[in-house]
């Protein structure tokens, strides 16, 4: 073994303690370091780090992450069963805390997913169906959140939010809303109908009204005119025959024998009456 | 990545005989080796740490873990082992669909409750780009995952809000932003630097189980419409015929008065004229008026019996009279 194998090698093992005192925390990474099972310090900032080389890095996920529960049936207050959906989006904030609690990953998912499952349970028993649907949900969730939150710090875990991404009812219970909604259509369709039978019977009526008005209107004005025009004529006449009313009934009397004695008239007649008053003379 | 200069073909016995070895035979070839080797490492790290950013695109530069830069659409160069590039396009728009794929249906996705506690089936696309590429790549996993369930998230959060008849027909706009605003809050909240440019409802219909029904209340407003514009017909043809008919009532009744009044007028004055006349000669005009009217009378009688006045008390009871009976007898001794 010559002096250069052993600076040789000695040149190797400050490579390799070069090496080891160094690591590279990324953006996406909390690390811990850990001399012999002992927490060293948490490194929550990327770039270049220096560490002894008998160390050992531990590295978490500092994004944004996602821990999808699987949908759960839930009951309401108004007792109706609810099969809700939820997401838990949390980052680790505490790789130290995280690391002793929950170890990994799917440890924190699972114990996020019993957090949520019975928060959840809590909040929507104590609301009514329609509450959670429409617009308590925000709030609620609000509440689960936090309340999560509050168990979670522990674990070197932030939850960010908890939403509901599905909110349904159960299979058995959507067919009986179905058929409540087919019922409510029928009664919105009958409604339609019979109000346009009833819109269209007030217009007729009302058309049939207005006729009937109009020609009795006209009716009235045109008696009123026809009673006008024989008063009228009864005062010229009786003006004018007033002047002499027996010759106006000789006049009259004879215009009406020539009409009203017609060919076919059989008529006897006595050479007594004033019409033969000469037919006799000559036998007087 | 430990050191493995010990894996030689031929393990010797002892490894820093073999270092050593290896070291002679570069110290004895240093002086032709190192430019021939120096030029190699360089174009291998040129080559190694080249890229190009293509228009649209940004590029993110990490030195040791760190972001240490972005980089323009352009040809760049990093230093490899040392730092990292990731490329993300700032530019293209994406689309993730909610409740479809393509030309099927995701009924899981689709159907959800709505405020009235009714069952609505909703589509909808969602528009998006990545704005900022720092947060993107570093602060959120699953981007797209998370964008997909917010976008449910927030299009149910929204339905759920609104009633049925709302979400089909006047509230789909509302719906629409709304769950684009509160889809942003939530991505930003994420930091996921994504951009949601546009959400659009495609179709917003009842289930299929109760399409019919829903269909029929369409028919129904159609058919009350139909049959009020059937009753306006009937008014608007019937009025202005009763009008015209009123018109025709009272004209005539006009024209009855006129000609009642113009009768008159020329009866009053025929009588004024003929008593004038009559006045002046009364006697002989009586006379003649009397007989002529007669000979106009009587003349044109096809049946005429002359009784002698004498026997006119006895026989007349007896004449045989014609079926029609006997015309009653005018005064005809009304002349005095």
């Amino acid at each position: 073994m010559s002096l250069k194998s052993i600076g040789w090698a000695l040149l190797l093992v400050l490579v390799f303690l070069g090496w080891s005192s160094f690591f590279v925390v990324d953006e996406r990474e909390l690390s811990i370091v850990v001399e012999f099972g002992e927490w060293k310090r948490s490194v929550e900032h990327p770039g270049l780090q220096f560490k002894l080389p008998w160390q050992t890095v531990y590295t978490v996920e500092s994004r944004v992450l996602s821990s999808d529960t699987p949908p759960a049936e839930y009951l309401t207050l108004d007792k109706k069963r609810l099969v809700a959906d939820p997401v838990t989006r949390w980052k680790i904030t505490d790789p130290l805390q995280f690391y002793q609690r929950v170890n990994d990953e799917v440890g924190a998912k699972a114990r996020i997913d019993a957090i949520v499952n019975s928060e959840m349970r809590r909040e929507f028993a104590g609301r009514n169906f329609g509450e959670i649907i429409g617009n308590a949900r925000e709030p609620l969730m609000l509440r689960v959140t936090e309340e999560a939150r509050k168990q979670t710090r522990t674990f070197g875990i932030h939850v960010v939010d908890i939403r509901i991404k599905r909110a349904d009812l159960p299979k058995e219970v959507q067919e009986s809303v179905f058929q409540r909604m087919r019922a409510e259509r029928d009664r919105v369709a009958k409604r339609y109908r019979s109000e346009g039978s009833e819109e269209a019977s007030k217009i007729r009526a009302d058309t049939d009204k207005e006729k009937t008005i109009l020609l009795a209107g006209a009716y009235e004005a045109s008696q009123r005119l026809r009673g006008d025009g024989d008063a009228e004529s009864i005062k010229i006449y009786a003006n004018a025959f007033n002047v002499d009313p027996e010759f106006y009934a000789f006049m009259r009397s004879l215009e009406t024998y020539e009409k009203a004695i017609g060919t076919d008239t059989s008529m006897v007649l006595s050479t007594g009456s004033e019409f033969f008053r000469y037919f006799n003379q000559q036998q007087k | 990545m430990r050191n493995q200069f010990d894996d030689d073909e031929e393990p010797p016995a002892n490894p820093a005989d073999a270092v050593a070895q290896a070291a002679e035979m570069f110290q004895k070839n240093a002086g032709k080796l190192a430019p021939i080797v120096g030029a190699l490492a360089l174009a291998i790290v040129i080559w190694l740490g080249t890229f190009t950013v293509a228009p649209g695109e940004q590029a993110v530069i990490r030195t040791f873990g760190r972001e240490s830069g972005k980089r323009g659409p352009g040809l760049h160069f990093v230093f490899p082992f040392i730092q990292r590039y990731d490329k993300v396009n700032v530019e293209k728009i994406q689309q993730v669909e909610v409740g479809f794929r393509g030309e099927e249906r995701v009924p899981i996705e689709a159907l959800m409750l709505t405020g009235d506690e009714n069952i609505v089936e909703a589509q909808m696309i969602v528009q998006f780009k990545i704005k900022d590429p720092s947060l993107y790549l570093f602060r959120l996993d699953d981007a797209e995952g998370t964008l997909r369930s917010t976008a449910e998230v927030s299009l149910r959060s929204m339905v759920g809000r609104t009633s049925i008849d709302e979400v089909i027909t006047t509230g789909r706009e509302d719906v629409q932003r709304e769950t684009q605003l509160l889809m942003q809050r939530l991505m930003d909240q994420y930091q996921s630097g994504i951009q949601v440019t546009e959400i659009k409802l495609q179709a917003v219909d009842a289930p299929d189980e109760v399409r019919d029904a829903f269909h029929d209340v369409v028919r129904a407003r159609e058919e009350k419409e139909k049959l009020i514009n059937q009753a306006r017909g009937y008014q608007e043809d019937l009025i202005p015929k009763a009008r015209g008919e009123a018109r025709e009532i009272e004209r005539q009744a006009e024209g009855y008065k006129q000609e009642r009044v113009l009768k008159a007028n020329g009866d009053a004055a025929k009588f004024s004229a003929t008593l004038a006349e009559y006045s002046k000669a009364e006697k002989v005009t009586r006379q003649r008026m009397y007989l002529e009217s007669m000979e106009r009378v009587l003349g044109s009688l096809k049946n005429k019996v002359i009784v002698d006045r004498e026997l006119g008390r006895s026989t007349l009871p007896l004449l045989p009279l014609g079926a029609q009976g006997l015309a009653s007898l005018p005064a005809v001794g009304g002349a005095k």
